[in-house]
């Protein structure tokens, strides 16, 4: 085979890719892409046995064929190359060849076909989505991160479902690690018409790695087929295997019951964190939030540091409270708020708090205290 | 100027103390299974030449007059904690060093208690009036020195190693009396022609710091007097374990649950004692042919509750498959941190409520356990 490319055509996804070739699989060929040829483009196709991605990207084809060529290495030549026309050639036994006249690369190429198979997609009935909306989904959600030994499928996935009554028809996004939860909620008009079919669970790792690859401005297709979840663009269509699990009830815990609504400027209650929480350490991880008449004091109490106390003024008329909370679990809520004054539901010190924006009713953040 | 106690036969004169029987008698203490070991020899059986840690039937064959008498650890801690409590009354300066052996450090309290004798006169007398035991004390002005001392004189000894004598003393102390020399380094040290601490100085520091490397640093100092180890009274334990030889190899996984359940249970209470939670777990297995293995786990939130404990040791013993037959099995914790420091409460847990119900249990247990003794309340499975 042998074809030449233009290095601006691929060079961001080249980048893009690394987060999917990087990571280690069972499997060593997942380090690598495969690069087939169309009769003008070339598709370049990576997995991590996971996530799998496939792209369509313009060529000059000379001769037709396939490689697998290691991604990081493809990568570098790419991103140095001197001039923009890059020459790719397979010369024989798997043998690459990569240059012009002045630069050349005679690379050692895996064979083709233990390239794992990407699931092919047939009709999928698609959402159509703004790719804007999409990555905020998978932003505010994917803020509760999950540590690499923990095997709860719950935790490591995004809960993905479809809830469509008479009055509104929307696709929701949960996400949680079991002591905190966030949700994010995309409307759609009610009258057009969209695909049925169960909630599912999609990695946050697949959904992290994919939203790389969304840029701000286009429309993209999301759908789920058999155990895939799939985003679909233009010229690049990405693939996540679900997991397989369930997703514990969390309807209760979002329902906006009796609870204590105290408003607060975004920024200063951001800040207020922020310098309450420079004493806490892993061992002493939580803030104490003392609500009194219209006043919250917040404090710190680390045995190996000092302490630390900061209060502002609130609107609050209820029983005076105290109630301890990992102040990192409020700041990654409240940042991803796009709004200037959030609203904060207290019950007590042993119920859930609920966030979210004033105005912006699409995401809802919940939060456990701690037990003092 | 530090005082070191030690009881004297500890196990056995409180055996002969509670059943005047064996009074003047040999009491030997300890099991009496084909593993049982001697765990106490009074005086009357150590003149046979038997002495702790030997083989009960080793025991046996020299002293066949010899009283077994199972150990009663309970009975032993109470009244060492009478005897600790009572040193505790002088200066809080006390390290417990083990269940019969404590050092106390006197510095400072001299006008107040008087002399470093007439306190170690008082303590005897105390110890003898609250308990009826009598103790061997040595008095030095550093630690390891002290402990030698006790031991000069036993039973019912006093030694004392005053600061003008200390030099001369260590020329002529037996380098085996001085405490971290086992049998190999021994060896070693003799071939060198050291028969004394003082001996030490024979020779280049250099060449004993090469020799014995960080030991050997604490040997030159040792051999001038000087021993920077201060008296530190009870530390916080940095982990928490306990572990049994079982009467019999086994690979009765029943059994073995039931052993860690045993465990899980002793260093629960341990940890609730101290006021600690812990986050990592650990399981030991020592195999019919010794060979021993450990396993651990960490977990997210600190635990003080027997039950999570139990759950991550049965977790950790299932997943190791036993090759062979175990002879030892214990329960460890250790990365242990503040049980007041706040934990995460998790959002979904219905069985956290349980849980929580369940640590209340333990620490009811826990209270009934202290007053009544640890046999009045425990599992059904352990009956």
């Amino acid at each position: 085979m042998e074809f030449t490319i233009n290095k601006n055509d691929i060079i961001d996804v080249l980048s893009k890719i690394q987060g999917l070739t990087g990571r280690k699989s069972s499997l060593a060929i997942t380090e690598s892409l495969l690069i087939k040829t169309n009769s003008s483009s070339i598709t370049v196709t990576a997995t991590d046995l996971e996530t799998g991605f496939e792209g369509i990207y313009s060529a000059n084809i000379e001769s037709k064929g396939t490689i697998a060529i290691n991604s990081r290495k493809f990568y570098e030549i790419v991103r140095d190359f001197p001039s923009n026309e890059i020459r790719v050639c397979e010369t024989e036994n798997h043998w690459i060849e990569i240059g012009n006249q002045n630069v050349q690369y005679h690379i050692v190429g895996m064979n083709f076909e233990d390239f794992p198979d990407i699931p092919h997609i047939e009709e999928v009935d698609y959402f159509e989505i703004n790719s804007i909306a999409f990555i905020k989904m998978i932003e505010k959600t994917i803020i509760i991160t999950v540590g690499s030994d923990d095997k709860r499928t719950h935790v490591n996935g995004i809960y993905f479902e479809r809830i469509f009554n008479q009055d509104e028809k929307k696709i929701r996004m949960v996400s949680t690690d079991g002591s905190r939860l966030a949700l994010v909620d995309y409307t759609y008009d009610k009258n057009i018409e969209l695909p049925q079919g169960q909630a599912v669970l999609i990695p946050k790792k697949g959904l992290g790695e994919v939203s790389k690859f969304l840029k701000p401005t286009e429309t993209i297709l999301i759908g789920v087929q058999g155990n895939n979840f799939i985003i679909k663009k233009d010229k690049e269509t990405m693939i996540i295997r679900l997991l397989e699990g369930s997703f514990p009830k969390y309807h209760d815990i979002i329902v906006k019951g009796k609870a204590h609504q105290i408003k607060f400027d975004r920024q200063l209650f951001l800040m207020m964190l922020k310098r309450m929480s420079i004493l806490s350490s892993d061992d002493y991880k939580g803030v104490i939030l003392n609500f009194k008449k219209n006043k919250l004091m917040i404090t710190t109490t680390n045995p190996d540091i000092g302490e630390s106390k900061e209060d502002t003024d609130i609107n609050f008329d209820g029983k005076p409270m105290e109630i301890s909370f990992n102040p990192r679990y409020f700041i990654e809520m409240v940042n991803v708020i796009d709004e200037s004054h959030i609203i904060l539901r207290i019950i007590d010190e042993e119920k859930p708090c609920q966030i979210e924006g004033v105005d912006d009713k699409s995401f809802l953040g919940v939060i456990m205290p701690m037990r003092i | 100027m530090i005082l070191h106690i030690d009881m004297d036969a500890f196990y056995a004169s409180v055996e002969q103390l509670d059943n005047p029987d064996l009074k003047g008698k040999p009491v030997m203490v300890g099991g009496y299974s084909k593993r049982g070991v001697v765990t106490a020899a009074s005086y009357e059986a150590r003149k046979f030449g038997v002495h702790s840690a030997m083989p009960m039937f080793k025991a046996k064959k020299l002293c066949p007059q010899g009283i077994v008498v199972p150990g009663r650890m309970e009975r032993y801690s109470e009244i060492s904690k009478k005897v600790f409590s009572l040193l505790e009354t002088l200066t809080p300066l006390v390290e417990p060093v083990s269940i019969d052996e404590a050092y106390v450090d006197l510095t400072g309290c001299e006008r107040i208690l008087g002399t470093p004798q007439e306190v170690a006169l008082n303590i005897k007398q105390r110890i003898k009036e609250a308990v009826d035991l009598s103790c061997s004390i040595g008095i030095a002005p550093v630690k390891f020195l002290a402990k030698i001392a006790s031991d000069i004189n036993k039973p019912d000894g006093l030694t004392i190693i005053t600061p003008g004598q200390v030099l001369n003393f260590i020329e002529s102390l037996p380098i085996r009396k001085v405490p971290g020399i086992g049998k190999v380094m021994l060896k070693t040290i003799e071939q060198l022609g050291i028969k004394t601490l003082g001996d030490i100085n024979k020779f280049p520091e250099k060449m004993i710091r090469k020799r014995f490397g960080k030991f050997g640093r604490r040997l030159i100092s040792l051999s001038k007097g000087s021993d920077d180890s201060a008296v530190t009274p009870h530390l916080e334990p940095k982990s928490v374990s306990t572990e049994s030889t079982l009467s019999e190899d086994t690979n009765n996984l029943n059994l073995l649950r039931r052993r860690l359940l045993k465990a899980s249970e002793q260093v629960g209470r341990r940890l609730r004692k101290h006021r600690l939670k812990t986050k990592t777990i650990s399981i030991k297995i020592k195999l019919s042919d010794f060979k021993q293995i450990t396993r651990s786990v960490t977990i997210k939130e600190p635990t003080g509750s027997s039950k999570t404990i139990y759950h991550n040791a049965i977790a950790l013993l299932d997943k190791y498959r036993l090759p062979k037959k175990v002879r030892l099995i214990g329960v460890g914790a250790s990365n242990l941190v503040d049980s007041k420091i706040p934990s995460q409460r998790g959002l979904f847990n219905s069985g956290e409520k349980i849980d929580e119900n369940w640590e209340k249990v333990e620490k009811a247990v826990d209270d009934i356990s202290n007053k009544f003794g640890k046999n009045t309340i425990k599992k059904a499975a352990l009956f």
